[in-house]
């Protein structure tokens, strides 16, 4: 019978430690000490506390750029219809 | 006039005067107010250790800025288990059935909690919005998808009170309604709905207990996050 090859027990405490166990234990992939991570991964990555913000505020910038773009595409789409109907 | 089903959870009036604020007022009426006594009576006395007992369990695993609250999350608790069990007497109405009430304590206070956890660690709040050792490729969805969680609590926490009160009170109302209608016809058939009856009843009191509590827990648990 094929057993789990999970073998301690998952913490449940977030989401994070889970996905963390989860990556060491099933496919043998290590978290990376601070010291590991250079570059750009220094400060976006999803290890460290400033790492996760970043990526979460770089997310959110992308986010309301592309509903500002639209937006403003939306309100021009618009004026050039009203234009285009009343001549 | 033909009585609905639904008839019990529109929000009373009399002459054009909403009731809503009595009932709303009346727990605050029914429990004794401690003196200034050393010791009180024996009612005070229990009063007193109940919601000790109760604030001393509920603040343990928060640190000392989110004992601020503890007088907030007691009043809070007390107060929704009042209306819960008060609503179970005949012919009352429970204000923990309109939704606007429950989402007018979730809203606020799950606001607060997130605004104090903006305001005194801005990073920690920030990147609790992302798991740690999520993949790259999954971050973008995972961040959304964690954010969407975070607006959801509010309405899950409002939604939760109001539905599980509703039914409770509409299956009471239902079976109730079928003992009355099987007692001329089938007698036995009656004796064994009123025996449901009775253990439905029993089933909503610990309900009524249980979802104040609960609703209080996941506000302690949401300050946990970000105090």
């Amino acid at each position: 019978m094929p057993t789990s090859p999970v073998k301690t027990r998952i913490p449940l405490t977030s989401f994070g430690h889970l996905i963390s166990e989860v990556k060491r234990q099933l496919f043998g992939i290590d978290a990376p000490t601070p010291t590991e991570l250079t570059g750009w991964r220094k400060h976006f990555n999803s290890y460290t506390l400033q790492g996760r913000r970043n990526f979460v505020l770089v997310t959110y910038g992308v986010l309301a750029l592309t509903a500002a773009v639209y937006m403003m595409r939306h309100s021009r789409k618009e004026e050039h219809e009203t234009a285009s109907a009343s001549s | 006039m033909m009585m609905s089903f639904f008839d019990q959870f529109a929000s009373p009036t009399y002459l054009g005067i909403p009731l809503i604020a009595i009932a709303i007022a009346l727990p605050w009426v029914l429990y004794p107010t401690p003196s200034s006594r050393w010791v009180n009576n024996r009612l005070t006395t229990i009063q007193g250790w109940f919601i000790n007992r109760f604030t001393n369990q509920l603040m343990l695993p928060l640190n000392m800025g989110g004992h601020k609250w503890a007088l907030l999350l007691a009043s809070l608790m007390i107060f929704l288990i009042t209306i819960n069990m008060l609503g179970l007497l005949p012919y009352t109405f429970t204000p923990t059935t309109q939704l606007s009430f429950n989402m007018g304590f979730a809203v606020p206070l799950w606001l607060a909690t997130v605004i104090i956890g903006m305001r005194n660690q801005p990073t920690v709040a920030l990147g609790h919005l992302l798991p740690e050792g999520t993949p790259i490729l999954l971050i973008p969805v995972l961040i959304i998808i964690e954010t969407i969680s975070l607006f959801i609590r509010p309405l899950a926490l409002g939604v939760r009170l109001t539905a599980n009160l509703t039914a409770g009170h509409l299956l009471i109302q239902l079976i109730a309604t079928a003992v009355f209608v099987l007692l001329p016809m089938m007698p036995t058939v009656a004796i064994l709905t009123a025996t449901v009856l009775f253990l439905l009843t029993l089933l909503e009191i610990a309900v009524a207990m249980i979802q104040a509590y609960v609703f209080v827990l996941l506000l302690s648990l949401y300050l946990q996050e970000n105090v």
